[in-house]
């Protein structure tokens, strides 16, 4: 099998996202269009309606706050009236709604609502796009990474968002494993790793087992709400305090211009600190004071002891998840032969310190903790697409969470443990709890909780046909399978009588089949219709400047061409060409100017020539 | 001549003939792979020998995965055999996972051993404790620490397998050793009690056989003696007082008679023949009435009490004339 067809990793982060891929055994980054590494991940509708994603969304998100989503990834795969969903509707500038259903979240960006995996879509697309620009082609085979503590339903989100954005979403993997794919790839190494990847909006932490280029995930962990933006938001926070204590209690959260301008500050400020020891937050106007008094400024010296000390809790938390993580995987700080940092946040000192010091060990600076994820992806992807002979990879990932069912009094009953290798079946007998019973119904659930209502409800069916017999004599089978891909099967079986009911899960990522497929249609035709003009565009543009070019160089090639009967015949087609060329124009059929354009080139060509003094074809001799 | 590798299994042509893009030798090895996931033990099914350690299970862990994941097919047509492959690594990864656990492997040691293995395992087992005790031993020789503490473990070990063949008064005296050495001693005050009590028991049983071997050969004095070293060993049994109390009373100790007969009451408010005791006691001091009300609760509780009966008879009749 050749490798023909290109192919990606992306990293589709909470505030960044990168693309990579493999090119000649060599993983690499892509660049988009402006040649940055990073596209923030945002998405905005802008005034005149235009949708706007990357560098230019972030960049008019301040004078156009409640129509630019930024940390989509927060709220994707969530439910509505979710503790996070809750909580996020109270600091964020955009608005939320239920979703038809009232499950899921939606999102309003220019006055029509969008799903949130369809917001991810769009920066999915954004890379995509990069990614055809660097390859000069058709890019749709991908591998897309996920904090390791995502739900299943929050992966089935993230995988629907790449299908809306036109990708083929190859495997899901965790962010962690993926970057220590990347650290691993083409060393020879025996060891255990722990990466500790805190991003914009999340935190991860992996213990792996690697040896013989086998990539065995041992334990994951993480807090899918503990990242940069919660830096960020206690630098925010504490400037608006100040700035009401100092301002008679002027509350700049109730403005969403200022506060996205905080936003940006905080950002900034928390960056600087990572290398100096103050940063300087100044923001000019930033209130009004009232009718005829002077506009208000912000200006405030932020030092790093006070940076670390309003944010000690949060850097707490990462250590405590760190710790349970690695009793889980069974292990002892000391014994990890190596600790990855990942993600932005990791630069900050405090956090390496804090790592430092309960490691006791020198985390590696052997990565690049924003570009190492996407990497990591792009190997994968590779890997799942050719056959590697000398450079083989095998990932072993593990299950996030526990899955299981809900049992009588409404508790959860574990049947996969968490951090259980995949692909994994287990089986649990369970009977029946009343007399005569014909039927159970059987809730997948998915969580830490012994409460079932607190778990994530996967999906649910019902077995009947169970044969009627005193409560507890009715023996049933409940079997789960996770496939190689991540796919939960289901099935329960009544042991006596043999009747079977199964399901596939398909964790619902708020989307439905219907909505997906509207929205999939949706896409083509706008990408239908945006590459026809784009491309009308282009070859319009080429047309008129080779018209301009024939008629500049006529003047000269005449006299050479009037000497040759050929050169008439030749001076009239390329009149012709140009006005047909012309009428194609005027038509704006695609298939008119391709066909002209041919025809023009072959002009400019023979002008060009006989220009430079080239002889005539078939014409002086 | 080659060895087979797959031990004389019988392939099923169907299989071995299905359209997929794996050769010959693969699927064979899938096939066989899958044949025996029942049956193997975690040791063959990674292909390591008994009692390799967690380490090397690992390391074939990692070089079986590498033929079973389905993802190390990409692009290839598998059939059935995807289903073959994953059911196969999760038998690897269910061998691996017993077997690089140390506490799950050593007991899985144990559990698969062949039968000439498992009696050396036991012997060494039993080896082992032998020398841990020594062990012990000879650290207490030296380190005069370890050494209190280990004589007060050593009191108490044997004092535990005292009180099990009911030798109480040796086991509090063991008890009152160890706790004299180490007063911290866990659990060890509360086995003293138990013992003194239970040893109290026996030596209040044993008070009461020589009371009766004394008043076999009449001699009352020793017998009463041990009859009140009985009742106050073991307050609980209402029989050693009541037979202190007759001893009193043929010795004409009147007083000391009505002390014991109160105590069997005490002991036992429902035990007829205390009544009936202390109904002689009272008979003896004059006291009728109250005499006649002792016999009658006697007779209530327990109507076999001819004695009693005699004794009201007596009474009611006197009482007549």
């Amino acid at each position: 099998m050749s490798e023909t067809e290109p192919f990606v990793g992306i990293d589709l982060g909470t505030t960044n996202s990168v693309v990579g891929t493999v090119i000649d055994g060599v993983p690499r980054v892509i660049a988009n269009r402006i040649g940055q590494i990073l596209t923030p991940s945002v998405v905005a509708v802008s005034k005149n309606g235009k949708r706007l994603v990357g560098n230019i969304a972030k960049r008019q998100a301040i004078t156009n706050a409640e129509n630019s989503v930024f940390a989509a990834k927060r709220l994707i795969g969530r439910r509505w009236g979710s503790k996070e969903i809750e909580d996020a509707r109270r600091i964020l500038p955009y608005q939320l709604v239920p979703g038809p259903e009232g499950h899921d979240v939606r999102v309003v960006l220019g006055g029509r609502t969008f799903a949130i995996p369809e917001v991810s879509a769009m920066v999915l697309a954004e890379l995509k796009a990069d990614a055809e620009a660097f390859f000069g082609r058709r890019v749709a085979k991908a591998v897309v990474t996920v904090p390791a503590y995502f739900n299943d339903g929050q992966r089935q989100a993230t995988k629907d968002a790449g299908r809306i954005a036109g990708l083929d979403v190859l495997r899901i993997i965790n962010e962690p494993t993926s970057a220590a794919l990347a650290y691993g790839f083409g060393k020879q190494m025996e060891k255990k790793v722990v990466v500790f990847d805190l991003g914009g909006g999340t935190f991860d932490v992996s213990v792996l087992d690697i040896g013989k280029s086998v990539y065995d995930v041992v334990a994951v962990g993480g807090d899918t709400y503990l990242g940069g933006e919660d830096f960020d938001r206690r630098i925010m926070d504490w400037l608006t305090f100040s700035f009401a204590k100092e301002n008679q209690g002027i509350d700049l959260r109730q403005d969403t211009m200022a506060l996205q301008r905080l936003r940006d500050a905080a950002e900034k400020a928390k960056i600087e600190l990572s290398a100096a020891q103050n940063a300087a937050i100044h923001l000019p106007f930033l209130a009004a004071a009232g009718e005829g008094k002077a506009a208000l400024h912000l200006a405030k010296q932020l030092a790093r002891e006070k940076l670390e000390e309003l944010t000690k809790d949060l850097v707490d938390r990462c250590i405590q998840v760190t710790e349970r993580t690695l009793r889980d995987a069974g292990i002892r700080p000391a014994q990890v032969g190596e600790v990855l940092l990942v993600g932005g946040m990791t630069r900050v000192p405090r956090i390496q310190q804090a790592v430092k010091q309960f490691f006791g060990r020198e985390p590696s600076r052997g990565v690049h903790p924003e570009e190492v994820v996407a990497l990591g992806a792009a190997i994968q992807a590779h890997a799942l697409l050719y056959p590697q002979k000398d450079r083989e990879v095998l990932l072993l990932d593990v299950t996030p969470q526990n899955l299981g069912i809900m049992v009588v009094g409404g508790y959860f009953a574990t049947i996969i443990p968490k951090n259980t290798t995949v692909p994994t079946s287990q089986t649990h007998t369970f009977t029946t709890v009343q007399d005569q019973q014909t039927s159970v119904r059987i809730a997948v659930l998915q969580g830490g909780s012994e409460k079932a209502i607190e778990n994530e409800l996967l999906g649910e069916f019902i077995l009947d046909g169970i044969r009627a017999a005193r409560r507890g004599e009715v023996e049933i089978e409940v079997a789960f399978d996770i496939s190689a891909d991540g796919i939960v099967a289901v099935a329960a079986r009544d042991v006596d009588t043999g009747q079977r009911q199964s399901i596939t899960v398909t964790a619902t990522s708020g989307l439905t089949e219907n909505e997906l497929r509207r929205i999939l249609d949706e896409n083509l035709d706008e990408l239908l219709e945006r590459k026809q003009s784009g491309e009308l565009e282009r070859l319009r543009e080429r047309a008129q400047a080779m018209i301009e070019e024939i008629e500049g160089l006529t003047p000269q090639v005449r006299d050479a061409l009037d000497r040759s009967h050929y050169g008439k015949d030749a001076l009239q087609k390329a009149e012709g060409v140009v006005s047909r060329a012309r009428a194609a124009i005027a038509s704006q059929d695609l298939q008119q100017m391709a066909a002209s354009e041919e025809q023009l080139d072959r002009t400019v060509q023979l002008f060009k020539g006989l220009a430079g003094g080239a002889p005539v074809p078939g014409g002086e001799a | 001549m080659p060895v087979d590798r797959f031990q004389g299994f019988v392939f099923n042509a169907a299989d071995l003939s299905e359209d997929v893009d794996l050769d010959p030798e693969r699927r064979k090895e899938i096939l066989f792979a899958q044949g025996h996931v029942g049956d193997f033990t975690h040791w063959q099914v990674l292909g390591i020998s008994w009692n390799a350690s967690a380490e090397a299970a690992r390391e074939a862990y990692r070089e079986k995965v590498k033929v079973f994941h389905p993802d190390r097919y990409p692009g290839q047509r598998l059939g059935s055999y995807r289903a073959r492959l994953e059911q196969v690594f999760r038998r690897l990864t269910e061998a691996r996972d017993v077997l690089s656990n140390e506490a799950a492997r050593a007991a899985y040691v144990r559990q698969s051993a062949p039968p000439d293995e498992f009696a050396r395992a036991e012997a060494q087992r039993l080896d082992d404790e032998a020398r841990a005790r020594e062990r012990r031993a000879r650290l207490a020789r030296t380190n005069p620490l370890v050494a209190r503490v280990s004589r007060a473990h050593e009191m108490v070990e044997r004092a535990k397998r005292q009180m099990a063949e009911g030798r109480f008064a040796q086991a509090l005296n063991d008890l009152s050793t160890a706790l004299a050495i180490d007063p911290t001693f866990p659990a060890a005050k509360a086995l003293a009690q138990e013992a003194r009590k239970r040893a109290n028991v026996e030596k209040a049983k044993d008070c009461w056989d020589k009371a009766h071997s004394a008043e076999a050969v009449n001699n009352l004095e020793l017998a009463l003696e041990m009859a009140a070293a009985a009742a106050e060993g073991d307050p609980s049994n209402p029989r050693y007082p009541v037979f202190a109390a007759r001893l009193a009373l043929r010795r004409g100790a009147r007083d000391e008679a009505r002390a014991h007969a109160e105590a069997a009451l005490r002991a036992a408010p429902a035990h007829g023949p205390a009544h009936e005791v202390l109904g002689e006691v009272l008979v003896e001091q004059g006291d009728r009435a109250g005499a006649k009300r002792e016999f009658e609760r006697a007779l209530e509780l327990d109507p076999t009490l001819e004695g009693a009966r005699d004794r009201l008879k007596r009474l009611r009749w006197s009482f007549l004339g």
